[in-house]
C-alpha cells in the first residue's frame, strides 16, 4: 500500500470526503437562502450523482427528496444527453411535478466536468415560497389541474456556459409572487452547487480521476451490502395493510389505498395495485414521489444510519399500475402530494410495525399540516406570506411513550418557525403554542401528543390555507393501543356568534378579519398495547403533567387515585 | 508569581510563571471533589498558594453537571401559553430516517413549567401587564416540590425585559434561597426555545457552580492565596468570581478556549496573526481558527449536538471551534459493510488503548502510532510501563485478517483515516468558510498535537506548523494570557441607513453604559475599561447573519463595516448581494487588561544537535517509507538548532514526528517552528 493510490484506506478516504460534499452543499444552501421554508425549515435537498444519474450521495433536510435527486438528473440526461447538449458551465432549472413534487420544489442541476469529461453531476431542490398559480403560496387543497398551481419549468438551462440565461430568469421573476426573494433562493442554490463542484474537482486533483471514480462505485456497492446484510435480518413473507385517505380536497370521499409487501433474503417488493386511482383533486403524484417514499421508509427498516445512495436501493422494487394516485399523469393536480407520499409510508410501517417493533411506532400524525397566512404586515403594509409545516403526536412502541411535538416522517431536519420570528416578521400574534390533553393514543404506552397552535390576525384581512391529513381517519393504535387524534383546523371568527364550531381538515385561501383567530391542533400518536397495561406510575406521571385528564384516566385506564 | 490550573476530563494540568521560570504539573482530576485535584497539583508543582500574585481556574464543572445530569432540581417560568416551547424545542429530527428517534427530554419536566400572564409584543410594548400575584401560588408549589433553581423567560424579552425583571424581583422576595436566573441575564437574543434553553440549562448549574466556585475560593484562601480567583471562560476570556457566580453557564466551554486563545496571544508574539489552532487530547480533537489575532466567538453554540441528535442550545458567547471523536485514545473497527472507521468512541484511560495491557481489546490511534515506531516504548505513559505489544500486535492481527495486508498496514490505514478525519474538521474551520489554508500556521498543542501536526499540515497545504512549549498544557498557559472579558449581545433588528445612524450609535451607547455597570458590579475596574463594537449583520431578507468587528464609531465606520460585511459574505457564502442590509444584533465585548510579564527567553547552552540526540529508530513514515529516525530530547533542543527529518523530537508527554525533509527549529520563546512550504 506504499504511495496512497487505490489501497482500500485512501478509498475510505474519498468515500468520507464524497459524503462530506453533500453535507457541505446543504449547508451553503441553508446560510444563503433568503426563505423562511429553506433556512429554516431546511425544505431542501442537495445531491451528488455519478454521469449516469445514479445517487452518490444527498444532504437532506426532509426524507421526501429521496428519490428526486436521481430523478431530475436522468431527466436531464434524457432531453439533453444527446447531440453535446449538456456543457460546462451549465446549470439547468426543472420544477416538472411529473418526475418530482410539486411545481414548488424547484430543482438546479449543474454538470461536473473533468479534464474536458462529464463526470458527475450536483443538484439541489428546495422549496420557493411562491411560485405563481391560483393562491399565495402556490399550494392549494382545491386545485383541480396542475395549470392553476404555479409556472411551469419543464428542465430548461438557466445558465448556459457560465452566462445566465437572463429571459428564462425574467419569465420566472413575471410569474411569481415574491420574486426577490425566489431570486436570492435561485442564487443561493448555485452557489451551493458550485461549493460542491470545487469540493469534488479537489478530489479529482488530488487522488486522479480513476481513484475518485472507482470511490463512487465502491460507495454504491458498499450501499448495497449494508443493506442486504439487514435484509437478511428482516422477517420474511408477505405482509399487507390498508389505509384511507380523508378525500381529494375537491370532493368529500375518502380514498382507499393498500399495499402488498413480499420480504425474502435479497428482495423487497412493494405493490401498491388496487390503491385509488388519480384523482380530481390535488393530492396526486407521480411515480418518483412513489419510489421516494418507499426508499424512506426501506431505509427506516433496514439502516437509517449510513448515508443514502443508490446502492442502498438495489434490492427494493416498487410495484404500481399507471395513472393511480401513487402514479399520477399530467395534466393531474399535484400541489399538496405529500400528504400522498405520507400516506405510502405509513402504509408499508403499518404492515409491519408490530413485525419490527424494535424499529417502528404505532402510526403518527401522519401529515406535514401546512398551513399559508397570507395578507400584510400590519406595521409596515408590505405583503406577507407566512408557511410554515406543523409539529405533532408521534406513534408509542413497544417498550416506551411516542414523541411530542415533532415534525412528521416527511420532515426531518425541519425547524418551526420561532414565535418571536414569526410576529416580528409576519405581523400575526400567537397566542397559544403548546400541547393539548384530547383523548386519544392511550395504550400501555401512550401516543406522544399533539399541539394546539392559535394565531390571532392583526391585519385588516388575510387569508388562510391549509392541508391537514389525517383529520378523519385518526393515526391508528398498534398491539391493542388506542388510536390517536386527528389532526383540525378551527376558525373562531370575532363575528361568529351562533356558537357552531367551524372545524375542518383543509382549507383554500379562507378569509380572515382582524381578531379572528385559527386554531392548528396536531394529532395525538397511536398508542401501543392495551391501555389497562399501563403501568399506574406512567398514568401518575400523566395526570400531574396534564397529559391525560381525570376523567380520562378513570374510563381508559380504570384509574382510582 | 502568576498561576492557572485547567480542569480537564482526565488530567488537572498546572502553569506557573514566576519571572523567568515556568513550572508545570498533571494531577488527576478528582471528580466530584474537583478543588483536591487543583490543590494536588499546588503540592506535586511545590508551590505555595501565599506566593501567589495572581490565580486562573478553568474549570469542566459547568459541562460536567450538564453532560451528568447532576445539577439542581429546576423549574421554569414562562409567558402564558407557552410552557410547552422547552419540550416541543424545533421539533427538528435529525436523525431524519430513523422512526425509532429519541427526542432529548427536557430539562424541566411539563409539572414544572409553569405559566404567568403576561404579553409584550415583538416591538417591546406591553399588551398585558405581568400578573405578579400569580406568581404567589407558583413560589409555594415551587417550595412544595424542593426547587432549588428557577429559569424566568418571557416572549421578546430581548426586546424589553421589564416583566422578567419585575418577576425575578417578586419570587426573590419569596424564594429569597433559590438560585433565580432571568432570560434577559444570560441571553437578548431571539428565538424563543433557544433563550428558554439557555435560561434553564444556567438556572440548572447555577447553585453548583456557585457553591464550588465559593468552596475552591475558601480552600485557597485558607492555603494562603490573597486575591480571589480569575476563573476562564467560554468567550477565552476570564472574570472576576463574582461574575462567574452570577453567570456561570459562560463557563460551559471554559477549557477548550483557554488553548485557542493562548494560541491567538502566542500568534500576536511571534509575529504569527493567521493561525489554525488544533488541540488534540485523549477523546477529541478541537480546532478554531484565528484571523488576524483573533479568534471569533459565536452563540450558536449546542451540547450534545451531533448527527443524530438535535442537543440542547445555549446561548453563550463560544469560541467558534469544531470538535471531533477523534483523539489519541479513539478506537478503529470496521462495519458490516467492510468499511474501517476510527471514532467516535474511545478507550478512555480504563481499559485504555490495548498497549495499556488493561484489557483493552480495541486498537486505537495511540497503538498505531506505537506500532510505527512513532512513540518511543521507553516514554510511554511518561515511562511508567513498557507497553503491551502482544496484545496490540494480537488485537491488530484480527483487523488485518478481515481487512487484508499485515498489521502495519492496518496501522498505517488506522493513522491516515485518522488524520483525514481531522483534516475534515480543519476545512470545516478554514476552507469550508472561504479561507485558505496557505494564508495560515497550524498551531497544534494537546497530547497528540505534535504526533500528528506535520502529515495534517502537509494535508492541509498551510505554510507553517507551530508546536508551542509545553505543548501538553497549552490550554492552561492560555489561561495566564487572557484579559477580563465580558460579552453583551442583544438582538434589535435595524436596518443600516444613514437615517438610523443615529439609533444605531444610541443603540451601542446604551448597551456600552449598562454593560460597564455591569461589569463593575463584578469587581472590574471602571478606569481602564477597553470596548470592541461588534454586528451581527445581514442582507435584509436573510435570516443568518455574519458577525462584523466594527471598525470604529459613527457613520462612517458603519460604511466600511458594510464593505467588511460584503467581503465575509463574499469569503463564506462565495457570492455578495446589492441589498439593504441589517444589524440583528448588537454586541459589544468589553475587556479589562490583566498584567503579564513578558515571555521568558529560552535559555542557550551551546549544546549542539548531536549532544541531543538518543537513538536512532525504525519509524515508518507512511507514503515516505520506513526509515531510520534520528530520536532527540525535546528538553534539550535550543534556539539556534536545527533538526531535520526523518526525526522525532520527544519527551514523556509528547513526541513531534518530522518526516523526511522537513525541519524543526526552535524560536526564542522555546517553541518549535516547522517551515511546509518547501
Amino acid at each position: 500500500m506504499q504511495g496512497g493510490g487505490h489501497d482500500i484506506y485512501t478509498q475510505e478516504i474519498i468515500k468520507n470526503a464524497l459524503n462530506a460534499i453533500g453535507d457541505e452543499m446543504f449547508d451553503a444552501l441553508a446560510r444563503t437562502s433568503m426563505s423562511p421554508i429553506i433556512y429554516e425549515t431546511l425544505d431542501y435537498s442537495v445531491g451528488m450523482t455519478m454521469k449516469n444519474g445514479e445517487l452518490i450521495t444527498q444532504g437532506n433536510g426532509t426524507t421526501a427528496f429521496l428519490g428526486m435527486i436521481d430523478a431530475v438528473v436522468k431527466d436531464v440526461l434524457e432531453k439533453y444527453g444527446v447531440n453535446d447538449g449538456i456543457q460546462p458551465g451549465d446549470v439547468f432549472i426543472s420544477n416538472d411535478p411529473y418526475i418530482g413534487t410539486h411545481l414548488s420544489d424547484v430543482a438546479l442541476v449543474k454538470p461536473v466536468f473533468h479534464d474536458g469529461e462529464l463526470v458527475a453531476f450536483l443538484v439541489n431542490k428546495a422549496h420557493w415560497v411562491d411560485v405563481g398559480g391560483s393562491v399565495p403560496g402556490s399550494f392549494s387543497p382545491s386545485t383541480t389541474e396542475v395549470f392553476q398551481e404555479g409556472l411551469q419549468i419543464p428542465t430548461v438551462k438557466i445558465v448556459e456556459g457560465g452566462q445566465l440565461v437572463s429571459s428564462v430568469l425574467e419569465m420566472i421573476k413575471a410569474n411569481i409572487r415574491v420574486p426577490a426573494a425566489s431570486v436570492g433562493d435561485f442564487w443561493a442554490g448555485v452557489a451551493a452547487n458550485n461549493v460542491g463542484e470545487s469540493r469534488l474537482l479537489g478530489l479529482f486533483e488530488k487522488y486522479g480521476a480513476d481513484s475518485v471514480l472507482s470511490s463512487m462505485t465502491a460507495l454504491l456497492d458498499y450501499g448495497e451490502s449494508m443493506i442486504a446484510a439487514e435484509l437478511k435480518n428482516l422477517p420474511h413473507g408477505v405482509f399487507e395493510a390498508e389505509d384511507w385517505i380523508d378525500d381529494d380536497g375537491v370532493g368529500e370521499e375518502p380514498l382507499r389505498v393498500q399495499v402488498r409487501i413480499e420480504i425474502s433474503q435479497d428482495r423487497f417488493v412493494a405493490d401498491f395495485s388496487g390503491s385509488a386511482a388519480q384523482a380530481l383533486g390535488p393530492i396526486n403524484h407521480s411515480r418518483a414521489a412513489l419510489i421516494s417514499a418507499v426508499r424512506t421508509i426501506f431505509k427506516a427498516l433496514t439502516n437509517p444510519h449510513i448515508p443514502a445512495n443508490g446502492g442502498c436501493f438495489r434490492a427494493l422494487e416498487v410495484v404500481c399500475p399507471d395513472a393511480s394516485l401513487f402514479t399520477a399523469e399530467r395534466p393531474a393536480a399535484v400541489s399538496t402530494y405529500w400528504e400522498t407520499m405520507l400516506h405510502v409510508e405509513e402504509l408499508i410501517w403499518k404492515a409491519l410495525a408490530e413485525k419490527i417493533p424494535e424499529r417502528l411506532t404505532a402510526g403518527h400524525l401522519l401529515s406535514v399540516c401546512g398551513i399559508i397566512i397570507s395578507g400584510v404586515h400590519p406595521d409596515t403594509n408590505e405583503p406577507i406570506i407566512l408557511v410554515q409545516p406543523l409539529v405533532g403526536g408521534w406513534g408509542a412502541m413497544h417498550d416506551r411513550d411516542g414523541l411530542n411535538g415533532q415534525f412528521c416522517i416527511g420532515d426531518g431536519e425541519t425547524y418551526n418557525i420561532p414565535v418571536e420570528i414569526q410576529e416580528a416578521r409576519y405581523g400575526v400574534r400567537i397566542n397559544h403554542y403548546g400541547f393539548h390533553d384530547e383523548p386519544g393514543g392511550e395504550g400501555a404506552y401512550r401516543g406522544g401528543k399533539g399541539v394546539r397552535l392559535d394565531y390571532e390576525i392583526l391585519c385588516g384581512e388575510a387569508t388562510f390555507t391549509a392541508s391537514f391529513g389525517r383529520h378523519k381517519f385518526a393515526p391508528w393504535g398498534a398491539d391493542g393501543g388506542c388510536d390517536g387524534s386527528n389532526n383540525y383546523i378551527e376558525f373562531i371568527r370575532k363575528e361568529d356568534t351562533d356558537g357552531r364550531r367551524d372545524v375542518r381538515g383543509k382549507a383554500s385561501s379562507e378569509r380572515l378579519r382582524q381578531g379572528d383567530v385559527v386554531r392548528c391542533v396536531t394529532a395525538t400518536g397511536g398508542g401501543w398495547g392495551v391501555p389497562k397495561d399501563r403501568e399506574r406510575r406512567a398514568i401518575e406521571n400523566d395526570l400531574r403533567d396534564g397529559f391525560v385528564s381525570d376523567d380520562r384516566a378513570r374510563d381508559v385506564y380504570g384509574y382510582r387515585s | 508569581m502568576r498561576i492557572s490550573t485547567d480542569v480537564g476530563g482526565t488530567f488537572t494540568d498546572l502553569v506557573c510563571i514566576d519571572g523567568d521560570t515556568v513550572t508545570i504539573a498533571k494531577t488527576d482530576t478528582t471528580p466530584p471533589q474537583f478543588d483536591v485535584g487543583v490543590l494536588n497539583a499546588f503540592e506535586q508543582a511545590k508551590i505555595d498558594p501565599a506566593q501567589c500574585e495572581q490565580f486562573v481556574h478553568g474549570t469542566t464543572v459547568v459541562i460536567n453537571a450538564l453532560l451528568s445530569r447532576g445539577g439542581a432540581k429546576t423549574a421554569l417560568i414562562t409567558t402564558r401559553g407557552f410552557r410547552d416551547v422547552l419540550e416541543i424545542a424545533r421539533g427538528n429530527r435529525p436523525d431524519l430516517f430513523n422512526i425509532a428517534f429519541k427526542k432529548p427530554a427536557p430539562f424541566v419536566p411539563r409539572h414544572l413549567r409553569f405559566e404567568v400572564t403576561e404579553r409584550v409584543s415583538y416591538t417591546g410594548e406591553v399588551i398585558t401587564p405581568v400578573a405578579l400575584r400569580e406568581i404567589d401560588a407558583i413560589a409555594d408549589r415551587l417550595r412544595d416540590q424542593g426547587v432549588e433553581a428557577v429559569a424566568i423567560c418571557f416572549l421578546h424579552s430581548y426586546k424589553n425585559d421589564e416583566h422578567e425583571r419585575r418577576a425575578e424581583a417578586h419570587l426573590r422576595s419569596l424564594l429569597p434561597e433559590a438560585s433565580i436566573v432571568s432570560s434577559s441575564e444570560v441571553c437578548r437574543e431571539w428565538r424563543e426555545y433557544e433563550r428558554t434553553s439557555t435560561t434553564v440549562l444556567s438556572a440548572y448549574v447555577h447553585p453548583l457552580a456557585k457553591r464550588y466556585l465559593g468552596e475552591l475560593q475558601t480552600k485557597l484562601g485558607k492555603q494562603g492565596l490573597r486575591d480571589a480567583p480569575f476563573i476562564m471562560q467560554s468567550n477565552g476570556g476570564i472574570s472576576t468570581i463574582v461574575g462567574a457566580q452570577k453567570n456561570p453557564i459562560a463557563l460551559v466551554e471554559s477549557g477548550p478556549a483557554s488553548g485557542v486563545l493562548g494560541a491567538a496571544e502566542l500568534g500576536r508574539i511571534i509575529g504569527e496573526r493567521n493561525l489554525i489552532a488544533l488541540d488534540i487530547g485523549g477523546t477529541t480533537a478541537k480546532t478554531a481558527l484565528i484571523e488576524d489575532g483573533r479568534a471569533r466567538i459565536t452563540t450558536n453554540y449546542r451540547i450534545e449536538w451531533n448527527r443524530t441528535n438535535p442537543g440542547y442550545p445555549i446561548r453563550t458567547p463560544v469560541v467558534d471551534l469544531v470538535e471531533i471523536g477523534n483523539g489519541g485514545g479513539s478506537i478503529a473497527w470496521v462495519d458490516e459493510g467492510g468499511r474501517l472507521h476510527v471514532g467516535p468512541q474511545s478507550a478512555g484511560s480504563s481499559p485504555g488503548p490495548a498497549a495499556y495491557g488493561r484489557g483493552g481489546g480495541d486498537p486505537t490511534t495511540t497503538d498505531a502510532n506505537l506500532l510505527l515506531g512513532r512513540i518511543n516504548p521507553k516514554l510511554f505513559l511518561g515511562g511508567a510501563q513498557e507497553p503491551d505489544f502482544d496484545n496490540v500486535r494480537a488485537v491488530f492481527r484480527k483487523l488485518a485478517d478481515r481487512l487484508g495486508g499485515d498489521v502495519e498496514d492496518v496501522a498505517r490505514g488506522i493513522v491516515r483515516i485518522a488524520n483525514a478525519n481531522m483534516v475534515n474538521a480543519l476545512k470545516l474551520v478554514s476552507l469550508n468558510r472561504g479561507y485558505d489554508p496557505r494564508d495560515f500556521a497550524l498551531i497544534a498543542f494537546g497530547g497528540g498535537g505534535a504526533m500528528h501536526a506535520v502529515s495534517l499540515a502537509d494535508e492541509l497545504m498551510v505554510s507553517k506548523v507551530i508546536i508551542p512549549a509545553h505543548s501538553s498544557v497549552f490550554s492552561a498557559w492560555g489561561m495566564l494570557m487572557s484579559d477580563l472579558r465580558r460579552d453583551f449581545l442583544f438582538t434589535n433588528v435595524i436596518a443600516v441607513t444613514p437615517e438610523n445612524a443615529e439609533r444605531i450609535e444610541t443603540a451601542y451607547q446604551t448597551l456600552e453604559q449598562s454593560g460597564a455597570l455591569e461589569c463593575e458590579r463584578e469587581g472590574m475596574r471602571k478606569s481602564g475599561l477597553r470596548i470592541e463594537r461588534y454586528a451581527d449583520m445581514r442582507y435584509k431578507g436573510q435570516e443568518h447573519t455574519v458577525k462584523v468587528e466594527l471598525p470604529g464609531r459613527g457613520h462612517e465606520k458603519m460604511l466600511q463595516a458594510i464593505d467588511i460585511f460584503h467581503t465575509a459574505h463574499k469569503r463564506e457564502f462565495t457570492y455578495s448581494l446589492d441589498a439593504p442590509i441589517e444589524i440583528v444584533n448588537f454586541h459589544i465585548a468589553i475587556y479589562s487588561e490583566i498584567k503579564k510579564h513578558a515571555l521568558a527567553k529560552r535559555r542557550k547552552s551551546g549544546t549542539t544537535v548531536n549532544d541531543i540526540q538518543t537513538e536512532i529508530r525504525k519509524v515508518d513514515f507512511d507514503v515516505d517509507g520506513i526509515r531510520d529516525a534520528r530520536c532527540y530530547d525535546w528538553s534539550g533542543f535550543e534556539p539556534d538548532m536545527a533538526i531535520e527529518g526523518p526525526a522525532i523530537i520527544e519527551d514523556a508527554t509528547a513526541a513531534l514526528v518530522l518526516p523526511p525533509g522537513r525541519v524543526a527549529v526552535m524560536d526564542d520563546f522555546g517553541n518549535i517552528h516547522i517551515d511546509m512550504e518547501r
